[in-house]
């Protein structure tokens, strides 16, 4: 799967599985922490960016109309 | 089963990048057994066809479905209407299936996802192995049921060619020797005196020889 990403351009580190049973209730909690960390650490993904390259482009063109 | 792969994301891209609606097409019998051309696999496919459509910035909508087989009429009649109205089609499906809808939809350009590979089982999750290459003339009942033609690489059919070295072929130290396969087997059978017997010469134009091959059921 993270290849699959690599192959349109996202970073494999945005994507990441984890085997936890549902009483690892603090470990999940740990793992979500460090995760949001991370994608904050990587930026806006490039899917994100090519949206609001759109979304500025489709404004621009809205206030020159 | 039929094994096929996945074909890479850029030919894919070369394929469908000028439509403006696709629709990404599993079957979900043989090439869902392997992880690359399922329902599930289809899903997959459109979601990173979408990512890679955003990034371009092209106006591509693509939408995904699937059926349990593409190679049979009737399992189509749920998604009649979806396919009718799809400008092109990406077919997860074996070649066979490519062709069935090809000729199905003769106005919709129906492209391949996956490269066919070949006739194979599944020895351990995740692994596929050839096994048998259609010839149109089976042999298994004397060999052992281990097939000359698909894993022996020189497909001998009297014995090993004598570049094999403990039981492995010299075209790969990870490709058993299939005449080796064949001894044990008639070993383990008590059957050793069949090896020894000369196979006749095989029919070829039962395989692809003969050009495309079919028959038909009287019954039907």
């Amino acid at each position: 799967m993270q290849a699959l990403l690599e192959s349109v351009g996202v970073d494999h580190e945005r994507l990441q599985f984890y085997n936890l049973s549902a009483a690892m209730g603090p470990r999940w909690a740990e793992i979500c922490s460090e995760f949001t960390e991370k994608i904050i650490e990587l930026g806006p993904s490039p899917i994100h960016r090519a949206l609001q390259d759109q979304a500025d482009l489709k404004s621009q063109k809205k206030q020159e109309a | 089963m039929i094994v096929g792969e996945q074909k890479p994301l850029e030919e894919i891209w070369e394929m469908i990048k000028n439509h403006r609606q696709l629709t990404v097409f599993g079957c979900n019998t043989c090439v869902a057994v392997c992880h690359q051309g399922g329902n599930k696999e289809a899903e997959i496919l459109a979601s990173l066809l979408r990512m890679k459509v955003t990034q371009e910035n092209i106006e591509l909508e693509i939408v995904d479905s699937g059926i349990e087989r593409q190679c049979e009429h009737e399992f189509f009649d749920s998604k009649q209407d979806l396919l009718q109205k799809s400008e092109a089609v990406l077919s997860l499906a074996c070649g066979i299936g490519v062709q069935f809808m090809a000729a199905k939809y003769p106005q919709t350009p129906i492209y391949p996802g996956l490269n066919t590979t070949f006739l194979g089982d599944v020895p351990a999750k995740g692994q596929y192995v050839e096994k048998c290459q259609a010839c149109g003339d089976c042999v298994l009942g004397v060999t052992g049921g281990i097939c000359p033609v698909s894993r022996c690489c020189k497909r001998l059919f009297n014995g090993p060619c004598g570049g094999s070295t403990d039981g492995k072929c010299e075209i790969s130290k990870e490709i058993d020797c299939a005449w080796q396969l064949v001894v044990d087997r008639l070993e383990a059978l008590g059957r050793l005196d069949d090896y020894e017997k000369v196979a006749p010469i095989k029919d070829w134009s039962k395989d692809r020889a003969g050009g495309p091959r079919s028959f038909k059921l009287e019954d039907f």
